[in-house]
């Protein structure tokens, strides 16, 4: 998965296309939020974290929550790509009888760490699963993935004061700051401006930076510590980022009726730039 | 009961190192000890029970087994998609210590006092719920459910309870069986109305009507092989709960009896009502007030014989 700079490298646009098979298939799903995360996800899964596909529940792994779950696709893509499960199993994304749901279940997906849908629950998680690294003396470490809307709910401030209380400085945390949720801009919905700020002010140590630059994305997430602060990344994204008809698009934020056709122009648009 | 709890969770941390205790903002003093001498595996957080779920379902995830305490609503009403979701949805070993079931906060008024939590839990898919009768049951059932794979909630009594089931009695799991054998009258009940039956039984021992009680310090235990095949043997069967009348151990024996072709004309309630009291005083007056005390269980019965 390194292949230079630019999120729609080979490799960028073959995962757009796994998402859009699966979307096609499923007749539905949230692709503006899959695609604000993708990258983050392909630099997470092919650069920084330890992982094993063979072994995918290797006491050694870093632990990965995507706590904003119905960016699933994203995952799931990512997880294909890295032989967690055949990419054929793609195309049965929310089937009936599907591992794939609408939201990631850690008990019917190889590599998915914990089953997430209803948004605040990954950071309480996560502040759990990086206690029990300390208590053990144990070097993996915990990467949690946000939304910007999902900061709305109390219990992520919750947390995030008990991931400061214990100075859980294996701790990453990743906004994925898109600046819009599903019925509008954030700013219309409920300003969670000034995001650096914020998280400053919890205790956190911030970074900032493009959630589309690979290289960016790579330098933040790769800083390695286990005590001091809790790391929090604000990613500045764009919802739908590589499709340009879908950008910034809250009417992408969730689809429930896809149909094949319309799924040809993305993949027209997607390849064709 | 509280107390006892605590020890207890103290005096199994001493010898397995997956115990963890968390508790919500509690009282100053609490597990002292056990902060001294394993202060990775004791965590006091602030007051944030969401937080503190799913904070359990991370250390559990990983091996450890948590045992978290703070008062019965904060968790059963705030973090309930918490307990759905993080606990049970994934299967995890945590211990939910409940401080206050029933009416023991009716000083405190309504937004404390815990008379829905059995529907509550009862309603996720997955979890273990259990109502000690006294300290020494509550700490039976701490050792011997400490390898039970799912996820448990604990209700606890005011504390101070006569100690009235046996040391070494049965498993937790199932039901504890007192009283008259020949009676045709039973009880069924949870938790420290157990006391209160007991008292009952005495009352109408010396009215010369035999009684029999059943104690479910498991509220899953009423289909246990012990009981099961009994309940068409009593022409009266009352259920008397420190709960609302839905959602507890009356819905659970309707569900059986259905299920078991049995008829449910037997079986009889005594329950806090279906609504949130705004009356104070203390948990005997509200025991008292809705007929849960020895002196309404055994007149209900009287009164149920009567016709």
């Amino acid at each position: 998965m390194n292949s230079g700079n630019h999120f729609l490298d080979e490799t960028g646009i073959s995962l757009r296309l796994s998402i859009l098979d699966a979307l096609r298939e499923g007749g539905r799903g949230h692709l503006g939020p899959a695609f604000s995360i993708l990258d983050i996800l392909r630099v997470l899964y092919g650069e920084v974290l330890v992982h094993d596909p063979i072994e995918p529940t290797s006491k050694i792994r870093d632990r990965f929550i995507l706590s904003k779950g119905h960016g699933c696709l994203a995952l799931y893509a990512v997880l294909a790509h890295h032989g967690y499960f055949p990419r054929e199993v793609l195309s049965t994304f929310c089937k009936f009888d599907s591992p794939l749901g609408g939201h990631p279940e850690s008990a019917t997906t190889s590599g998915v760490e914990f089953s997430t849908g209803s948004l605040g629950h990954g950071l309480s998680v996560g502040v759990g699963l990086a206690l029990a690294a300390r208590i053990r003396n144990e070097t993996w470490r915990t990467y949690v993935l946000l939304g910007d809307g999902e900061v709305n709910e109390g219990s992520i401030w919750e947390a995030a004061l008990h991931a400061a209380k214990h100075n859980l400085g294996a701790l990453c945390v990743i906004v994925d700051y898109n600046k819009m949720q599903a019925s509008g801009n954030s700013e219309n919905v409920l300003d969670m401006s000034p995001m650096v700020e914020k998280w400053k002010a919890f205790g956190f140590e911030v970074h900032e930076i493009d959630g589309h630059n690979l290289i960016q994305i790579k330098e933040a997430l790769s800083i390695n510590k286990t005590v001091g602060a809790p790391r929090l990344i604000v990613a500045h994204t764009t919802k739908g980022k590589g499709i340009p008809s879908i950008e910034n698009s809250s009417e992408w934020h969730h689809k429930a009726k896809i149909k094949s056709a319309d799924v040809d122009l993305l993949v027209s648009e997607l390849i064709s730039q | 009961m509280r107390q006892t709890a605590l020890n207890t969770v103290y005096e199994m941390a001493q010898k397995d190192s997956r115990i963890v205790f968390i508790g919500s903002d509690l009282g100053s003093g609490t597990l002292e000890k056990m902060k001294a001498e394993f202060p990775l595996r004791f965590y006091m957080e602030g007051i944030s029970e969401q937080y503190l779920i799913g904070m359990a379902a991370g250390l559990a995830k990983e091996g450890y087994i948590p045992y978290l305490n703070t008062i019965s609503t904060f968790f059963t009403r705030r973090a309930f998609e918490q307990i759905a979701i993080d606990l049970a949805l994934h299967n995890l070993p945590v211990r939910i210590l409940a401080s206050g079931g029933g009416m023991v906060y009716a000083p405190l008024g309504p937004t404390h006092t815990s008379i829905e939590d059995f529907s509550l839990m009862q309603s996720i898919p997955g979890i273990k719920i259990f109502s000690p009768a006294d300290s020494v049951e509550m700490k039976n059932l701490l050792l011997e459910t400490v390898e039970d794979p799912q996820p448990l909630y604990i209700r606890f009594g005011k504390g101070g309870e006569p100690i009235v089931t046996d040391a070494d009695s049965s498993s937790v799991y199932t039901p504890k069986v007192f009283g008259d054998l020949a009676s045709e009258l039973l009880i069924c009940t949870t938790g420290v109305i157990l006391q209160e039956a007991l008292k009952a039984r005495e009352i109408l021992n010396a009215q010369g009507i035999p009684l029999e009680i059943w104690h479910f310090p498991y509220l899953g235990g009423t289909s246990d092989p012990v009981v099961l095949n009994r309940y068409k043997d009593y022409k009266c069967i009352l259920v008397a709960e420190e709960h609302i009348p839905i959602g507890g151990l009356f819905t659970n024996l309707l569900h059986l009896f259905n299920k078991n072709k049995l008829d449910s004309r037997s079986l009889h309630q005594v329950s806090l009502p279906f609504k949130y009291s705004h009356n104070y005083g203390n948990q005997a007056d509200h025991l008292a007030f809705n007929g849960l005390d020895a002196a309404g269980i055994s007149s209900r019965l009287s009164e149920i014989l009567r016709h």
